[in-house]
């Protein structure tokens, strides 16, 4: 094996020149560097249209095929959700919502959100195009697998937009698809819907996994010369750890989606109690619904940290260049990214204070819960020290980032009140878990995908994003997801229930129904809001400033390729050496504001760097 | 793995080299092909679907309160008039750890650059999986000969053909998988492709034995599932 | 620079220890198949299928799957992940005997 990979002749070169003596003064000798241990990755360029730019084993490539069908779907969840607030706000307005409707809509908005917007979007989309870069790597090490992993998820998009089209609809039994609900007669979708749910979904974790073993793998085994695992910009580390956990996580999700399918079709009872229909007893018996509800919420949690963790990581890098500071406590951010991740294996029964599992478990759940606060609070506090007197932009990207710590920092708390048993209790299933979950996992990674469309849309395409729709689209978004998800609290504490269609005579018809409007008023303006973003882009691309080298003088690789937009194999003749970690801002000493990790230390002698 | 020997770095032993792996640069599992370090991962991930699968099946069992049919019995064989509890079972154990021990060996002489030697072992190692597939056919059309469907089953509770065709079907699924790529890698291993580092039909990368170790931890890894299939469902 | 050593015994001239692990796989076979054989019930049966159970995975994984002789970055990032599933083992058999529980009180007992 080795004989094959240490034949590099250019390292080999590189490396005599410069191994003399491992002094530690300044000089050339602190600017030695190990010699490569595998040889450069051959490369499939391809030759055809389709070869380019449709089956193509370019990661970028990929990436930005990950991130278009995930924000495509991803309108789609947008649309279903502007239909769900018609029908709450303005009930009986829209005579072709039916209640079936609502649930089919409720149901596939949050699959659709969590599952083909977010996941694919962080991880498919920010994963691939960013990962490579950003360790130094001329590709994914398997570009085939890595394509074949797109069009898995191409296909599982297609079965599930296809449950629209199918007797009976998509399904309606919520995201969370609860069995026995979900395969009985009598809620939406029940035969066909809930089929083609869980055949998406298989489709979408053999995809998953085949692009998760890439980032992994990439991210262990194929950085470049000099780039330690403690010198990666925390992007990394987000992608690296919600990767470790989708690989971990998902596979319970498949065995629930198996197993409910097999119930489904072939009548097996894993999940289907002894159940008693007007009267009549069915062929089911002997199953266990909270079997699945574990199934699924040990999947579940560590797919809130799937998409939170990469969105944890971003906004670091982001708030770090845009502030001009090194990121603060940087390998404390490291440890709370893992440490996060490690325990979200340990929490998944809070979902299920109220399902009837065994009592007991809530003394544990709780516990655990309360123990994620603390890196989580821990990563809060080290990005408004990062701030702490920064040289800070207050461009479009840090108004993202901005926005992000406050909507988190509310996600987050609303988070404590739901981990103790006894005050989730009483606001189980009501506006305020939507509330809670809306401010956490969806708006506050969504302020963080938008800061980072900004930000690296010079890298993409070379042109800067108009700040001035940037703005636009950051204040609408920010005062108008605040204005839906903030009442919404109040909604809950008053008790009003989650996943109802309609409120009919209820008392909360008086109290609530005002506010109700006006959550649906600005959840329409909210979304019409993302459109400018759209306009951007394609204005953009037409007519937007150059970028240039560099735009955001950032010291982080992805933007050090010789070419901008890189090209495949990224780095030209010679891939990048890596001396320092990526947050080198207002170095004491040095020129000017940023040192580049490819900076050797002979070069910034004077300056105080720290040591990474 | 033949000769771990790395320009520049010095190993370490133990938990000191752990540290010093991690946190040296490139590579993190020094010497590790990027094949062999993915199938690492690929199969830890599919631990955890056999895991759950057999989680779900202790629970299932566990809270039933229709008696769970006694394996030894179900799964017996009558030879010669005589009742032999879980003769088949055993059997097959026999087979797939028989395959696992030439697997092995095959990697082993793949190392040695022994092409013959390899390939053959290969394919004995396939024979086997295709042998240990047979019987569990056979195994199968027995159970549903006698009634046993995933929904029902003469014997107790319903759930017991549930698990056991879902649980032995996925195991058996991955065998079938197996024993393809084993019939492919041992063409592959005739035809010298890893001798002469022929580079893979879908990636650049050229052709080494690391290959058939790549292909023996998938093997070695369903003879694994095996073991506790064989513990919890067989022997429970 | 012992454990490199170690790794070129391995992969050049130890069949030995393969047939050697090979050989204790079968007769750890033979042992659990004689837990059935000879019909041992209860907390013995249990420990001892759990026993040969563990002793012949870990053989496999050890020796078969070369994990003796790789690196402990590797065999740890293998192995702790194993955390979370003895948690889940543990928490649902806390579970299905608190659904045991409520069936036989509700359907048995109280039925």
């Amino acid at each position: 094996m080795s004989e094959d990979f240490n034949n590099n002749k250019t390292i080999q070169a590189q490396s005599s020149e410069a191994i003399s003596g491992g002094g530690s003064g300044v000089g050339v000798d602190a600017d030695y560097v190990r010699p490569a241990e595998v040889a450069d990755q051959d490369l499939y360029h391809g030759h055809s249209f389709i070869t380019k730019w449709i089956f193509c084993q370019d990661a970028k490539v990929i990436g930005v095929q990950y991130f278009l069908l995930a924000t495509f779907t991803g309108i789609i969840g947008l649309i279903l959700s502007w239909l769900m607030r018609l029908q709450l706000g303005f009930p009986g307005l829209a005579p072709f919502m039916t209640a079936e409707h609502y649930y089919q809509f409720v149901t596939m908005h949050g699959m659709i959100m969590v599952v083909y917007f977010l996941t694919a979007l962080f991880l498919g989309g920010f994963g691939n195009y960013l990962i490579p870069l950003m360790v130094g790597a001329r590709d994914m090490v398997f570009p085939y697998l890595n394509m074949v992993s797109f069009w898995s998820f191409f296909v599982a998009v297609g079965v599930l937009l296809a449950s629209f089209f199918v007797p009976g609809g998509p399904t309606g039994s919520g995201w969370t698809l609860y069995p026995p609900q979900a395969i009985l007669e009598g809620t939406p979708g029940s035969g066909w819907g809930i089929m083609l749910m869980c055949i998406s979904l298989i489709l979408f974790v053999a995809g998953f996994t085949m692009g998760g073993l890439n980032y992994l793998i990439t991210i262990l085994q194929a950085r470049t010369r000099g780039m330690t695992l403690m010198r990666m910009p925390l992007t990394v580390w987000g992608i690296f750890t919600a990767t470790v956990l989708a690989m971990l996580a998902f596979p319970a999700l498949l065995v629930g989606a198996l197993m409910m399918s097999l119930d489904n079709v072939l009548g097996t009872s894993f999940f289907m109690p002894t159940i008693l229909k007007a009267g009549e007893v069915l062929e089911y018996g002997g199953g266990s619904p909270i079997l699945f509800q574990h199934l699924f919420w040990f999947f579940g949690h560590p797919e809130v940290y799937i998409v939170a963790l990469p969105a944890f990581g971003i906004v670091s890098d982001l708030i770090s260049v845009h502030a001009r500071k090194n990121i603060f406590g940087y390998r404390m951010m490291v440890w709370a990214i893992v440490g996060i991740g490690a325990l979200s294996f340990f929490v998944w029964a809070h979902h299920m204070y109220v399902s009837g599992m065994n009592p007991w478990f809530g003394f544990f759940f709780a516990t655990t819960t309360l123990i994620i606060a603390v890196p989580t609070a821990m990563k809060v506090y080290n990005w408004i020290l990062t701030l702490w007197r920064g040289n800070i932009r207050l461009n479009t990207v840090m108004l993202w980032c901005l926005g992000f710590i406050v909507t988190f920092v509310n996600g987050g708390i609303t988070g404590i009140f739901l981990g103790n048993v006894s005050v989730d209790v009483p606001l189980s299933d009501t506006y305020f878990v939507i509330a809670h979950f809306h401010m956490v996992m969806g708006i506050a990674p969504l302020m963080v995908i938008m800061g980072a469309v900004y930000h690296w849309f010079p890298l993409v395409s070379g042109r800067f994003l108009s700040e001035k729709l940037g703005k636009w689209h950051f204040w609408l978004t920010f005062l108008g997801a605040y204005s839906i998800y903030f009442p919404m609290h109040y909604l809950g504490f008053i008790g009003v229930p989650r996943r109802y269609f309609e409120m009919y005579d209820s008392p909360y018809v008086t109290s609530a129904v005002g506010m109700n409007e006006f959550i649906s008023i600005a959840a329409f303006i909210v979304g019409a809001a993302q459109f400018i973003l759209i306009y951007n882009i394609i204005k953009t691309l037409k007519t937007g400033k150059p970028a240039g080298h560099n735009p955001w003088q950032a010291c982080s690789l992805e933007w050090l390729t010789p070419t901008v937009p890189p090209e495949h194999g990224n780095w030209g003749d010679r891939l990048p050496t890596v001396h320092r970690w990526a947050y080198d801002y207002s170095v004491p000493g040095a020129k000017e504001d940023f040192i580049t990790q490819t900076t050797p230390p002979s070069e910034v002698a004077g300056s105080k760097v720290e040591k990474t | 793995m033949s000769d771990l020997k790395i320009e520049g770095y010095e190993f370490k032993p133990g938990f000191k080299g752990m540290a010093k792996d991690t946190s040296s640069d490139q590579t993190m599992f020094k010497g590790v092909h990027w094949g062999k370090a993915m199938m690492w991962i690929f199969l830890l991930s599919d631990t955890f679907i056999f895991s759950c699968f057999l989680i779900s099946y202790m629970k299932g069992r566990g809270s039933t309160i229709i008696d769970w049919p006694n394996p030894s019995e179900v799964f017996g064989l009558h030879v010669f008039g005589v009742q032999v509890p879980l003769l088949l079972i055993a059997i097959m154990t026999f087979v797939l750890i028989t395959s696992s021990g030439t697997m092995a060996l095959a990697v082993k002489y793949g190392y040695e650059k022994n092409r013959k030697m390899c390939g053959w072992l290969i394919l004995a190692t396939a024979i086997g999986g295709l042998t240990f597939v047979g019987m569990q056919a056979f195994e199968w059309s027995k159970l549903i000969h006698e009634g046993v469907r995933p929904w029902e089953n003469p014997f107790g509770a319903p759930q017991f053909g549930s698990f056991f065709f879902m649980i032995t079907g996925f195991h058996g699924t991955h065998v079938s998988i197996g024993v393809i790529f084993l019939f492919i890698y041992a063409y592959k291993t005739f035809a010298g492709h890893y001798d002469e580092g022929k580079r893979g039909w879908f990636t650049t990368m050229k052709g080494d034995y690391v290959e058939v170790e790549i292909l023996g931890l998938y093997w070695h890894f369903v003879d694994l599932v095996w073991v506790f299939i064989f513990a919890f469902f067989y022997l429970w | 620079m012992e454990k490199t050593k170690k790794q070129e015994q391995a992969s050049t001239h130890k069949i030995g220890i393969y047939l050697w692990i090979w050989g204790l796989l079968f007769v750890l076979s033979f042992f659990s198949y004689m837990v059935d054989w000879y019909q041992f019930q209860g907390m013995l049966r249990w420990s001892l299928i759990l026993f040969f159970m563990f002793l012949k995975a870990g053989l496999i994984m050890a020796f078969f799957m070369h994990l003796y002789w790789e690196r402990y970055a590797l065999v740890n990032v293998l192995l702790w992940p194993m955390t979370a599933i003895a948690c889940f083992i543990f928490l649902m058999v806390a579970e299905f005997e608190y659904v045991l529980f409520t069936r036989l009180f509700y359907f048995v007992v109280g039925g």
